[in-house]
């Protein structure tokens, strides 16, 4: 069989009336799995009435009552580890992963089994080789393979598709960078910032990345990849072309890809998922065009079924044909545009300003507190609190490195800088307080003010 | 029958329908005969039928959940 632009050509190229027929069977049974497996889904979907019957088209998809993240950790904290939402054994399960919380310490915890796990690999493989990878390739992972999920999918993705796969975990920047070059990397894989940090490191070093052997980037982690004047800024440091992808931990695994006809978005793996775009307030739905929140239904993890889950992610969706590459998959244009919440997305990392307070607001001896965000040598995001510490018989250094290194543990190795600053220069606040100072840049653009 | 024995529809081709014969008698040896094999027989054709499920699922057959069998 002659090569394919697609990974699923039945899939990425199905009529839009049989593909909406297929979600509608896909929900029935999704619908039917949840109810008899996991009690949590029992009583919601119950509650309102919703049985696999009753799902008759996409429209009766909108009688699942939502679910929400804060619905999700507060089950995990009543019921921990994982709370009352698998659908299977633990003893079935041969992966664990988490992301850091909303509040203080509490990550959200996942399980998946063998199946699901090459599942969470497949969704990346309609990305890769989407985006032009194929067996010939030589993958480099600027990743550090923790409990993060991030891209170990991916990592088995290309494993399957046959890739010659470089795990770089544990690495220096240097390191990475001259092994690209040494070991002929044709695909390198990264958060957009962290693609801009190895472009500097190699000028550093003398190496040309744009004469070099790289010819693909896959992106993901942070909205960067979507933006256009950060990704001429990448692609034109690289010489490669650069591709967006997105995912989420609650997931597994990604749910839209950018395809090598680069149409200025993503497109969404709806074979797989039902993503609904809806006004964040009403949570009514929205049309092709208006921005609204991402609302997921996947079909794919099974060991956690997620029905209708806001994301907080603000999106716009387009139709397929807005792409030349013959797939009939939606697109978000833009890939993901912003946030509804104050969530902040730093080097790959959710950071929720309301976790870093619960954390700083152990150490009594911390009056005022400030987190700050900003854009440091043009190319990377940085995150910094700024403290102040009244009591000059405190230990400040101590409570310093103590606050650094628990707030990094409580996002997944995220380093924090911590910083005294003088006694009342810090903003107070009488009614709802402000402590995140957002002064992150357009990164590519001339200082632009970055939007999210 | 095991129950999660696929029946393939009318248009697969000779070398999907091969597939689809392959993960059900994958799957009918695990569910049935899983206690005959030896750790290094079981623990790889699980591995196997994890592969399948994807090609099971990629041409829409339903093949449900493999938790019961380890997979």
């Amino acid at each position: 069989m002659p090569d394919s632009p697609f990974w699923n050509k039945r899939h990425e190229t199905m009529p839009r009336d049989q593909l909406e027929a297929l979600q509608v069977r896909k929900l029935q049974n999704l619908v039917q799995w949840a109810t008899q497996q996991v009690p949590f889904h029992a009583s919601r979907l119950g509650d309102a009435g919703v049985t696999p019957d009753s799902i008759q088209s996409l429209d009766d998809l909108r009688r699942i009552p939502f679910m929400t993240r804060e619905e999700w950790m507060r089950s995990q904290v009543e019921h921990p580890p994982y709370g009352p939402i698998l659908a299977a054994p633990e003893s079935a399960a041969i992966r664990y992963h988490m992301t850091s919380g909303t509040t203080g310490r509490t990550p959200i915890r996942v399980l998946d089994s063998m199946k699901d796990w090459e599942w969470i690999a497949e969704m990346w493989c309609y990305g890769f080789w989407g985006f032009g990878v194929r067996p010939t390739d030589t993958v480099f992972f600027a990743f550090s393979y923790g409990t993060f999920v991030g891209f170990w999918g991916a990592h088995y993705a290309c494993e399957k598709i046959g890739c010659l796969v470089l795990p770089g975990g544990n690495m220096t920047t240097e390191a990475r960078v001259k092994q690209i070059v040494d070991m002929n990397a044709t695909v390198v894989c990264s958060t957009p910032t962290y693609a801009l940090r190895m472009a500097q490191e190699a000028h550093k070093l003398g190496i040309d990345f744009a004469n070099g052997p790289v010819e693909r980037l896959i992106l993901s982690g942070e909205p960067a990849g979507s933006i256009p004047a950060t990704k001429k800024l990448i692609e034109d440091q690289w010489g490669a072309v650069a591709g967006d992808t997105a995912g989420m931990t609650e997931l597994g695994t990604i749910m839209v890809f950018e395809c090598s006809e680069q149409p200025g978005g993503t497109h969404i793996i709806e074979p797989h998922y039902i993503e609904e775009v809806v006004d964040p307030v009403s949570g009514e739905p929205v049309g092709y065009g208006e921005q609204g929140e991402r609302v997921v239904t996947s079909f794919g993890r099974g060991f956690i079924p997620v029905l209708r889950y806001r994301t907080r992610d603000l999106v716009v969706k387009v139709p397929a044909d807005r792409c030349s590459c013959g797939r009939t998959l939606d697109i978000y244009e833009g890939g993901i545009v912003g946030r509804v919440d104050d969530m902040k997305l730093v080097r790959g990392t959710n950071v929720y300003p309301r976790a870093v307070e619960a954390i700083v607001r152990e150490f009594a001896e911390v009056d005022e507190f400030q987190i700050h965000l900003f854009t440091a040598e043009s190319i990377r995001d940085e995150i910094e609190v700024l403290v102040e510490i009244p009591d000059s018989k405190a230990d400040a250094d101590t409570i310093l490195k103590k606050i650094g290194t628990e707030l990094s543990e409580a996002h997944e190795g995220l380093r924090f800088g911590v910083r005294q600053v003088a006694n009342e220069s810090l903003p107070r606040f009488e009614l709802k307080a402000k402590r995140l100072n957002d002064e992150r840049e357009v990164i590519g653009s001339a200082g632009e003010k970055r939007k999210a | 029958m095991p129950k999660t024995w696929i029946v393939p529809p009318k248009g697969l081709n000779d070398a999907e329908l091969a597939l689809v014969d392959a993960y059900n008698t994958l799957v009918k040896t695990l569910e049935e005969s899983s206690e005959d094999l030896e750790p290094f027989e079981r623990r790889n054709a699980l591995k196997a039928v994890a592969a399948l499920w994807q090609v099971m699922n990629g041409l829409d057959l339903d093949p449900g959940h493999l938790y019961d069998i380890g997979a």
